[in-house]
């Protein structure tokens, strides 16, 4: 659900910067302590997985993308901080490499996917753990995609209000929230399905191999 | 230009915003076609990634506004130009920045940052392998058209290696770091 370049006003992003600037000062304090010859090949499988995840998309008439994210992989299995520092780092690599997303859109983008997701994944699983662990992963997996798609809708629709010309003529991204909501929201809550089910799948791999 | 990784991402970065600070197409098209002149012999192939890159979502937005704009008779063909070439000048600029700096060395000074985009990388080009060599595999194993059954057990296949092969790879690479006090900090 990347944001492309030039779709968001600078009265948007340069905000967002500065939220983005704090949250990952406060993802990255502790996060070395973590990092030793056991977690760090995990965290680096499971951020290439992130990686190659989201560069398989489609893209949605609501001006964004669909496709799985792997968020909620990385929050379950190493805490909300450490996934949005990797996740963030995942899409400034896709910006630079391969155009997905952009230096622009960067701190939208890694808010929505990397810190909300990621914290909308723990959350969920924390509240179904009487659940059982196969539907509180599954449903934390399908909440990891739900949510941001949410924010990224909300992001994208206000910018015809944020910034237009005097005749009303948009300046960024031109529609308004009445076509981003449920332009962006509908297709994720299928996308949510498949993560989920690929959320659960790759959980029990780690859980069979003891990693959780 | 004898700019310096950090310098060449202020450029970048200031680039970037005024792009997205200027409203007039003209102008617009002007910035890109210095950033053309300048990025020298690799101009087109970056111009040819910046379009591949983008062609997808900008051909969706721009169908979308001429429906709805057309349809609520607010149709600008002046919005169209400016945000498409917006995005192809902050593209452009983006694939001319990475050509130039390397993203490891971008990172330096930010040792947990660029540990996890050492090991990242290396995955990436563990999966990109895997992928290649089992569709390569699957074809030569099928030259009729498989069945949706064969598809599903390759595509479980793949997965379960993919895992296991960039972990034991990761792994590899963390104990080489470890034996070098990576972690002793």
């Amino acid at each position: 659900m990347h944001i492309p370049d030039g779709f968001l006003s600078p009265q948007t992003f340069l905000p967002a910067y500065a939220v983005a600037a704090g949250a990952w000062a406060w993802a990255a304090r502790g996060l070395r302590r973590q990092l030793d010859e056991t977690t760090v090949p995990r965290l680096a499988m499971l951020t290439a997985l992130a990686y190659g995840l989201g560069l398989v998309m489609v893209p949605l008439p609501g001006g964004t993308s669909g496709h799985a994210l792997g968020v909620a992989l990385l929050a379950l299995m190493f805490g909300v901080r450490t996934a949005f520092v990797a996740y963030s780092l995942v899409l400034l690599l896709q910006a630079l490499l391969f155009g997905a997303g952009g230096i622009t859109s960067l701190p939208v983008n890694a808010l929505a996917m990397g810190l909300a997701g990621a914290a909308g994944a723990v959350a969920t699983k924390r509240l179904l753990t009487r659940a059982g662990d196969t539907i509180a992963v599954g449903v934390a997996a399908w909440m990891s995609v739900l949510l941001p798609a949410v924010l990224v809708a909300l992001v994208l629709g206000i910018q015809p209000l944020l910034a237009h010309r005097a005749d009303g003529t948009p300046l960024f991204f031109p529609f308004g929230l009445a076509i981003t909501l449920p332009a962006v929201i509908l297709p994720h809550l299928l996308i949510g399905i498949g993560e989920a089910v690929l959320t659960v799948l790759v959980w029990r791999f780690a859980k069979s191999r003891k990693w959780v | 230009m004898g700019l310096s990784s950090r310098g060449r991402l202020a450029a970048y970065a200031t680039a970037a915003v005024a792009a997205s600070l200027v409203h007039e197409p003209a102008i617009l098209a002007v910035a890109l076609a210095c950033a053309l002149g300048l990025a020298g012999q690799p101009r087109w192939r970056l111009l040819n990634r910046t379009l591949w890159a983008i062609v997808a979502f900008n051909l969706t937005i721009s169908f979308g506004y001429v429906l709805i704009a057309t349809w609520q008779g607010n149709f600008r063909t002046n919005y169209l130009l400016l945000v498409n070439l917006r995005v192809v000048l902050l593209v452009f600029l983006g694939f001319w920045f990475a050509s130039h700096v390397n993203v490891l060395a971008a990172l330096r000074g930010r040792p947990t940052l660029e540990l996890l985009a050492t090991l990242a990388l290396g995955q990436m080009q563990v999966f990109a392998r895997i992928v290649r060599d089992f569709r390569l595999a699957f074809e030569s194993r099928n030259p009729a058209r498989p069945r949706l059954a064969d598809r599903a057990r390759n595509a479980a296949a793949q997965g379960q290696t993919l895992l296991e092969k960039s972990l034991a790879t990761g792994t590899e690479v963390a104990l080489a770091m470890r034996s070098r006090g990576t972690f002793d900090d």
